[in-house]
């Protein structure tokens, strides 16, 4: 069977080495008095964030070596593509400075292309944006989409607005236009100008912290849905990377029952919430939800309603990789297909018997 | 079918409403655009006196961060939940298989006599 992963991490090997090329020559002197670091959340992981049975022989951080990432991770799981979703950028929307946070992103979209897609057919990249300056990220969509081995949008989970809002509609319009899903990862939640990663105040631990992320993937989803952003982007589809599942069916169902008697105040919505969710919101498996009994995983994808929401991921190289042959429980055929592939490769337009694997 | 008389024609104005008891059945009277709709005062979603809600216009569909108000006084808006049902067809907005239990009226005004003008008694029919 054909294999898709929907989240791996490549990684600097020199941050500093890497992007300064591709810097202004103003962020140049900036990265080089000061160094080149993203906001962090602040919350650290005890058995630390990378995979230490991951790392390179060169020595340098899990993922930041392409072969051995190739090696390690896609040919001994028979991955046909890695969607590659960066390490230690995606604050570079949550950066006090968007002005900075939208030069560290279009640096890295120029290295990536050299240092990862050049190296194989197998890697497919996401184009990073700054979600702080949409009409920046706009544009920098519009600079890599020429480039056909970028297959999303990539921003941080963490904000201080709801991506549905108006403010986010540039970014929505140049995927659009250029046939790019826009994907959120979680690790930015409470980070720079992200808002705290609760509502109700901030988590205490890596732990606490871990456990709460998807809180902030239903935050957006639901807000994507209400304010209309698939009714004015309708051909638009919205990836939740590593934000988990089992919360999905409850959204829809609130969101369903609610809109039955609250749909004034969205006139502009023409479905039920749930049916705009099944067509356009995906989300990737890893850290996939570990039931006592197996089956109630299932039950859940059923209760989602379509098979075609659900992709595999297994965000190598880190701490809570998920073994592409243990992760899941037992799927039918339709269902394994559509998860592990199908889904993947209709979304960024990938055909795995070619991928040279 | 049994015939009872519940009201005047002239208690229900245009745009009025009257909950009358009709054997053991509460019937919501409403005159939308000088027609009396009838309709069991029971919510099919939750069983609540839907007819005692607000009777008002909506948002009609739209595009993104439009309003557009419309149907004015053509909205029965159930005080559980909110539940916006067209007067006259009883259909829920969202759902329109999910619809208010219409009740057959008779009314002795002459049908080209505006209803407010007529002091005929109206009727409702229910079984039994």
């Amino acid at each position: 069977m054909h294999l898709i992963d929907a989240d791996v991490h490549n990684a600097f090997a020199d941050i500093r080495a890497e992007l300064r090329p591709f810097l202004p020559r103003l962020w140049q002197e900036f990265a080089d008095r000061h160094g080149i670091a993203v906001p962090p959340a602040g919350y650290v992981s005890p058995v630390g964030v990378q995979r230490e049975d991951a790392r390179p022989p060169s020595g340098g951080l899990a993922g930041s070596d392409p072969d051995h990432l190739i090696k390690d991770h896609m040919d001994r799981h028979s991955v046909d593509f890695a969607i590659l979703t960066g390490s230690h950028i995606l604050g570079a929307s949550v950066h006090f400075d968007p002005d900075w946070g939208t030069a560290l992103a279009a640096a890295y979209n120029m290295n990536l292309s050299g240092r990862w897609l050049d190296r194989s057919e197998r890697f497919r990249g996401s184009i990073i944006v700054s979600h702080s300056d949409p009409q920046a990220a706009a544009r920098e969509i519009e600079r890599c989409s020429a480039d056909k081995r970028f297959v999303q949008v990539l921003m941080a989970a963490g904000s201080n607005r709801l991506f549905g809002q108006r403010f986010f509609h540039p970014i929505y319009e140049a995927a659009q236009a250029h046939g790019l899903p826009v994907a959120i990862h979680p690790g930015t939640e409470g980070a720079g100008t992200a808002d705290t990663p609760t509502p109700a105040g901030r988590p205490t631990r890596y732990f606490e912290w871990h456990n709460i992320v998807p809180i902030n993937a239903m935050a957006h989803v639901n807000s994507l849905v209400c304010e209309g952003v698939f009714e004015k982007f309708p051909k638009l589809k919205f990836v939740a990377v590593e934000c988990g599942i089992a919360w999905l069916p409850h959204l829809m169902w609130r969101m369903d029952k609610n809109y039955k008697g609250l749909r004034s105040q969205v006139p502009w919505l023409k479905r039920l919430p749930s049916e705009y969710i099944r067509e356009h919101v995906r989300l990737t498996t890893q850290p996939t939800e570990e039931p006592e009994n197996p089956a109630h995983l299932l039950q859940i994808f059923e209760m989602i309603g379509s098979p075609d929401v659900v992709l595999f991921s297994s965000d190598y190289p880190h701490w809570d990789f998920d073994n592409p042959a243990m992760a899941l429980p037992a799927l039918p055929k339709e269902w394994k297909e559509r998860i592990f592939w199908r889904n993947a490769a209709e979304l960024y337009g990938l055909n795995p018997v070619t991928s040279g694997r | 079918m049994k015939r009872h008389p519940v009201a005047k024609a002239s208690d229900i104005p245009p745009g009025g409403r009257k909950i009358v008891r009709a054997g053991a059945a509460e019937v919501g009277l409403f005159n939308v655009g000088g027609e009396i709709r009838a309709y069991r005062n029971v919510c099919p979603h939750a069983g609540a006196p839907v007819c005692s809600g607000r009777v008002s216009g909506t948002s009609m569909p739209s595009r993104v961060y439009e309003y557009i108000y419309g149907m004015e006084g053509c909205i029965l808006r159930c005080p559980w939940h909110g539940w916006e049902f067209d007067l006259r067809t009883g259909e829920h907005l969202v759902d329109p298989q999910n619809r208010l239990k219409a009740v057959p009226v008779e009314n002795e005004a002459l049908e080209r006599i505006p209803l407010e003008q007529s002091d005929g008694t109206v009727y409702v029919l229910l079984p039994g």
